[in-house]
């Protein structure tokens, strides 16, 4: 297609040469869309996006009374370079991969999932109710910790795929109210018949030494390596085999993939339970690994941050394990602002916001080019 | 009796907000902007309000402040959605997500969170104001008696003027209505400020009206409850105050409870605009005539001279 353009490009050169240039208000711009950009340009548009983004971001921090010359060194020399914060980063990081992969697995399936925030809470509630009621063995506790959050977290996620696929009932909505039913549930649990009696806390009591994660090695967490191999299974889930090349076609053409034999409603609700799955297990490592106890307020922040690895990382599983990194860098820089600075945590969520605006825009530069219109031609 | 009397009274005090913030939804929704901020765009109104309650102590001003910045902070949807394209749907939630950090950290840093207001005296319509079991309903403060004149403004807008006609053409077939030589964009940003105007006003109705008082979040979901109102009511204004009058009996009736000392779990109690609300989705799309009146081109970004 090149062959056809450059004969008309370079007789608008030729023109442009002949003709005086016009004066700046009278030329005319017309939006063109791109037929395809190099991969490279679009990272370069990305990163240019994401720079403003930071740009932004930092003049915010900065007008909400951060040293400017601090910045740096909260939000990198003091999240990465610094061995206990490394780990604390590594901590906070998988619960996001997981919930970063949830988002992932719901929007292959076209489904918005904003039940994360809802799933975590099951997937908590199971795991703490298997602690509680001292299921099982010392030694088979932290698996059925584990099953029993999974199976919470899909069975939250199947009436909203359902209802959307059987009644076409809006599942933004439908997840949401799900979620404030279920923050009333944990707050009910926490503050009745599950909250701790040696306290005035409105928390459960602590579980039992087996029935937290245990450290590995070098004091990182069970939760980390667990959070890779279940990146991994999602990885191979939409990469290698067939339900994701299925998957595929769902995404492209429902109703052609329907014609070829998919079974697409399957497809679909499978991928959302999965999605409801894994924010269980995200519950599950926060309950489990950070915090030892079923408390009123674990998850928040990780829905709009599952949503958001996802969309960064174009529901890429590999994507989302770098982009989930750098949010629990986000995540633990913006503790400490909180500590150091009394700079609330609704900080590190406008931040999250501005980040989605500006790759969301960046978008449009990828998609369409700016072309001057001649001032004859139109 | 005079519980009902009671839940009665309050009603049209929880109601309110959510028939504003219904009525700026259909408002910009009818123009064929899908508008998922109303959350976002409530906790803005609702700050922006305390804040100028408590900077002026007037209630006038802090409703039109809260409508002003709802519709300043609109301008961002609107530069997402008519300017950049964006898919409707992520720019509605990154300006919901982008208004709750917004307004939470400038709740927290401007030291607003948890000031009491005074609240507005309230207006006796006085014959019905003496009624018996229902004189409550006829004691409110003034803006509950403009809200059903703020609703048939808009209806008598859509339904009656050129301009509300090119509108709802606007959100029908923007096509068409580009060829027959109306603004398409300019209709919709108008939709989108005018909407996000009386969203504002809902939230600031919340705030410095309803609660007195500003905490993180304060809404707790009411702005997704209203789409929801919007999607049953089938983008119709009245049927939208009726269900905004449903919401706010339901809402009005929990404190009752507590007040008359009914033992129910408490966080059950609280769940039930949430669970009334998934029900009557459920309800609603299980009926017949799913889609009917839903704007055209709702969602659908318009590009002019560009095949799809």
């Amino acid at each position: 297609m090149n062959e056809q353009v450059r004969p008309v490009m370079l007789e608008q050169v030729s023109q442009a040469a002949k003709q005086p240039k016009p004066p700046l208000l009278s030329r005319r711009y017309a939006l063109e869309i791109r037929q395809q950009l190099a991969w490279h340009w679009q990272a370069v548009i990305i990163g240019l996006a994401l720079l403003l983004g930071l740009g932004i971001s930092a003049a915010i921090l900065v007008a909400a009374g951060v040293p400017a010359g601090e910045l740096l060194n909260e939000f990198v020399v003091l999240t990465v370079f610094d061995a206990q914060s490394l780990k604390a980063v590594l901590f906070q990081a998988s619960p996001m991969i997981l919930v970063g992969l949830a988002g992932c697995m719901a929007f292959r399936a076209k489904f918005w999932n904003l039940g994360l925030e809802g799933q975590m809470i099951w997937g908590a509630i199971g795991a703490t109710a298997i602690s509680l009621l001292e299921v099982g063995p010392p030694a088979l506790r932290l698996p059925l910790m584990l099953a029993a959050a999974i199976g919470c977290g899909l069975a939250w996620a199947l009436a909203p795929v359902v209802f959307k696929l059987r009644l076409k009932v809006n599942e933004i909505i439908s997840t949401l109210m799900l979620n404030y039913l279920a923050i009333n549930f944990l707050l009910h649990l926490l503050y009745g018949s599950w909250k701790d009696p040696r306290s005035s806390f409105p928390y459960s009591p602590q579980f039992q030494p087996f029935e937290r994660l245990p450290e590995l090695f070098d004091g990182i967490s069970a939760a980390v390596p667990l959070a890779v191999v279940v990146a991994l299974l999602a990885l191979w889930f939409l990469g290698i085999s067939r339900a994701g090349l299925y998957l595929r076609f769902v995404d492209a053409n429902p109703r052609v993939a329907g014609a070829v034999g998919v079974p697409v409603q399957k497809m679909i609700i499978g991928t959302v339970l999965i999605s409801g799955a894994m924010a269980g297990i995200a519950g599950f490592l926060v309950t489990a690994g950070q915090e030892g106890r079923l408390t009123q307020s674990f998850y928040q922040g990780y829905g709009f941050s599952g949503i958001l690895i996802a969309f960064l990382a174009r529901n890429n599983p590999v994507a989302a394990l770098v982009v989930a990194l750098l949010m629990a860098m986000l995540f633990v820089a913006g503790r400490s602002l909180q500590v150091f600075y009394q700079i609330p945590f609704s900080m590190v969520q406008l931040i999250q916001a501005i980040l989605v605006i500006c790759v969301a825009s960046s978008d449009f530069f990828i998609r369409h080019r700016i072309r001057r219109v001649q001032g004859g031609e139109s | 009796m005079d519980m009902i009397t009671n839940w009665l009274g309050n009603t049209p005090d929880f109601a309110v907000p959510f028939a504003l913030a219904a009525l700026g939804l259909i408002l910009t929704e009818r123009a064929g902007v899908l508008a998922l901020g109303a959350e976002g765009l409530m906790l803005v109104g609702a700050l922006a309000a305390i804040g100028a309650q408590l900077a002026y102590g007037s209630h006038g001003v802090s409703l039109l402040l809260a409508m002003g910045a709802a519709a300043v902070v609109s301008l961002l949807f609107a530069l997402m959605v008519l300017v950049l394209r964006i898919n409707q749907v992520i720019a509605g939630l990154a300006l919901v997500f982008f208004c709750q950090g917004l307004t939470g950290l400038l709740g927290t840093l401007l030291d607003w969170t948890n000031k009491p207001v005074k609240g507005q005296s309230a207006i006796e319509l006085w014959p019905l104001s003496e009624l018996p079991l229902l004189g409550k309903i006829f004691v409110q403060n003034p803006l509950v008696f403009m809200t059903p004149l703020i609703v048939l403004t808009v209806v008598a807008f859509l339904t009656r003027t050129t301009t509300g006609l090119r509108m709802r053409a606007v959100g029908e077939n923007p096509q068409a209505a580009d060829a027959a030589g109306i603004s398409v964009l300019g209709f919709r940003l108008v939709a989108i400020l005018a909407g996000s105007a009386l969203i504002g006003l809902a939230g600031g109705y919340i705030s410095v009206l309803s609660t007195k008082l500003w905490i993180a979040d304060m809404t707790g979901g009411r702005g997704w409850i209203a789409v929801a109102l919007v999607i049953f009511a089938r983008w119709s204004p009245w049927k939208a105050l009726a269900g905004a009058l449903l919401f706010g009996c339901i809402e009005a009736l929990i404190p009752q409870l507590a007040a008359a000392g009914v033992r129910l779990p408490q966080y059950f109690v609280l769940m039930t605009p949430y669970a009334v609300t998934l029900a009557v989705m459920i309800w609603v799309a299980s009926g017949k005539n799913v889609a009917g009146n839903q704007p055209g081109a709702l969602g659908i970004p318009f590009i002019r001279e560009e095949r799809r």
